[in-house]
């Protein structure tokens, strides 16, 4: 007799044969590029209003934050817009794939329970959709930057390292949350509060340079922390990031994932009885 | 319509399937949606969370290449968990399953669509969901909108179809893959009386030599007309497989219905 082509057995608590679980992931590129795609055309981003959506709503968001700022600091410059767009839009990436992907096990309920396939696909689509959605913003970063007068450098090629090592502390997060939703399914009411926490908790309203020595501690405990002031560095002021800051946001960044794919893939086989 | 190259040479009564000893049990929440809320409430009072479900109960199967085997059973006898094991979805608590072949399912309509897209678009969202390439989509893409019947509609979002519209797009979809191994699950009574002919004489054709096909369904003339190979199920034990006259019989039986035209009539 020929050998199986698969084999199902009961699993204990540990992860899937990897190899053959990241074939499977592979052999399904084309589907979850498509099921991003349907999923931002059911947000409309395929149409010429939708896009400008895209583009104005971080101008808005930027806007009115710059209101807050100014208001309760007082004096201000352009450098500090220009600070606050660039950074605001990458925490955008991150909570978006957040916000989308608290859901994306949940609601993947008919295709989980009618289809075998590598559920973590589903919380890496949410990530592709945030980054499909960020893309415009780097547009609009780099207009208000040319129209301020801030200058450009060679250092802001570190924007693309930074922005790698967010797309996976995205994935990382999306993942973890994806998985977690599925047991509480309040997490998605908890979660505005925690991604607005978050932003307060980041370098964003404020710069890494001006924080109070007492709340130094932030540095160490927020994972986007490093990552945005190292962004800011390279892209608002030219100058080369910290390496020290760089290497803690690729560690939390890669902490973040390993830990939360690991616990993704040994719970997604009961998902299917979970929802 | 032609066959996609899925599949690979298998002889008849080659083993397609073999399920030895499998029994399926878990635990789900008591809660159709489990919150943090609950389970601190609960905690608190002592209540238990979960409640386990036994779905399957040593359960041992043959599935053959060149054979149709049908599955029948009461509402709740396990035969759903049955085929959501043997396509890989739920893995058994106990016992092995093993597939000699490249399976799909048909266990539910229109996995994968989205309705606020076009019928065009789900085609191929339905067809990658179902495994297929965008490739062998492209080539069949005409064979699908044909059988649909759906004409210039198949360009409409799908929200704005009727349950029978998007019944037969999506079982012309899924009846487009042509796995060694097909799973069928009750899908297929979409559709006026003609669409579901038409669908049953697809699924006729999908009788060959070199695949193995499995029919849940509870339209009895349908299996009796199908299958070469019955299997009865009863709370998720076998209660008895082999011809499939003498194993309905014993289940119209069973359930003292009789052979009423109700339960028929129905694909």
């Amino acid at each position: 007799m020929s050998t199986p082509l698969q084999v199902y057995e009961p699993f204990k608590a540990g992860l899937p044969k990897l190899g053959k679980y990241w074939k499977s992931l592979w052999s399904r590129r084309t589907f979850i590029a498509e099921h991003s795609k349907s999923e931002l055309r059911e947000q409309h981003f395929d149409t010429a209003f939708g896009q400008f959506w895209l583009v104005i709503n971080p101008l808005l968001l930027s806007g009115v934050y710059f209101i807050l700022i100014v208001i309760i600091g007082g004096k201000t410059d352009t450098t500090r817009y220009v600070h606050l767009t660039g950074t605001l839009f990458l925490f955008y990436l991150v909570s978006n794939s957040l916000s989308s992907g608290v859901k994306a096990v949940t609601s993947g309920q008919r295709l989980i329970l009618n289809t075998a396939f590598p559920r973590i696909m589903l919380p890496l689509s949410s990530v592709v959709i945030a980054l499909f959605k960020f893309f415009p913003t780097i547009i609009v970063f780099i207009v208000i930057k040319a129209v301020v007068g801030s200058p450009f450098s060679i250092q802001m090629l570190w924007a693309i390292p930074i922005l790698l090592i967010t797309t996976l502390l995205a994935l990382g997060l999306a993942i973890t949350i994806s998985c977690v939703n599925v047991y509480f399914r309040d997490m998605a009411s908890f979660l505005p509060y925690m991604t607005r926490t978050l932003l307060y908790l980041s370098p964003i309203l404020y710069e890494a340079s001006t924080l109070k020595p007492g709340l130094r501690i932030l540095e160490y405990v927020n994972p986007l922390f490093p990552i945005l002031d190292s962004w800011s560095r390279a892209l608002v002021y030219g100058q080369n990031p910290e390496l020290s800051s760089m290497l803690a946001g690729l560690g939390w960044a890669t902490g973040i994932f390993f830990i939360g794919t690991y616990i993704f893939l040994s719970r997604e086989r009961e998902f299917a009885v979970r929802l | 319509m032609s066959s996609l190259s899925v599949s690979n040479a298998h002889k008849t009564n080659e083993i397609a399937v073999s399920v030895r000893d499998v029994s399926l049990t878990y635990s789900t929440t008591i809660d159709r949606r489990p919150t943090f809320k609950t389970r601190v409430k609960a905690l608190a009072r002592g209540k238990k969370q979960t409640r386990v479900v036994q779905a399957l109960t040593n359960v041992n199967l043959d599935v053959e290449y060149g054979h149709v085997l049908g599955v029948i059973g009461a509402n709740g006898a396990g035969k759903s968990s049955l085929m959501r094991c043997i396509a890989g979805i739920l893995p058994p608590s106990q016992g092995r399953i093993e597939v000699y072949g490249s399976v799909s399912t048909l266990l539910a309509l229109g996995v994968g669509f989205n309705p606020s897209m076009s019928g065009r678009d789900n085609v191929y969202l339905g067809g990658l969901a179902a495994g297929m390439s965008r490739e062998e989509i492209n080539g069949h893409f005409d064979e699908i909108a044909s059988f649909s019947e759906l004409g210039d509609a198949i360009d409409a979002p799908m929200r704005t179809y009727s349950s029978g519209m998007f019944a037969r797009l999506a079982f012309s979809v899924a009846a487009t893959v042509r796995p060694d191994i097909l799973i069928i699950d009750e899908a297929l009574s979409t559709g006026d009386a003609k669409f579901k002919e038409k669908s049953l004489n697809r699924v006729k054709e999908l009788r060959s030599d070199d695949r193995a096909l499995i029919l849940v369904s509870h339209a009895m003339q349908t299996l009796r007309e199908t299958c070469n190979d019955v299997v009865w199920l009863d709370k998720g034990k076998v209660i008895s497989r082999g011809e499939p006259n003498l194993v309905i019989d014993a289940y119209q039986e069973f359930l003292q219905v009789g052979k009423s035209a109700a339960i028929d009539e129905d694909v």
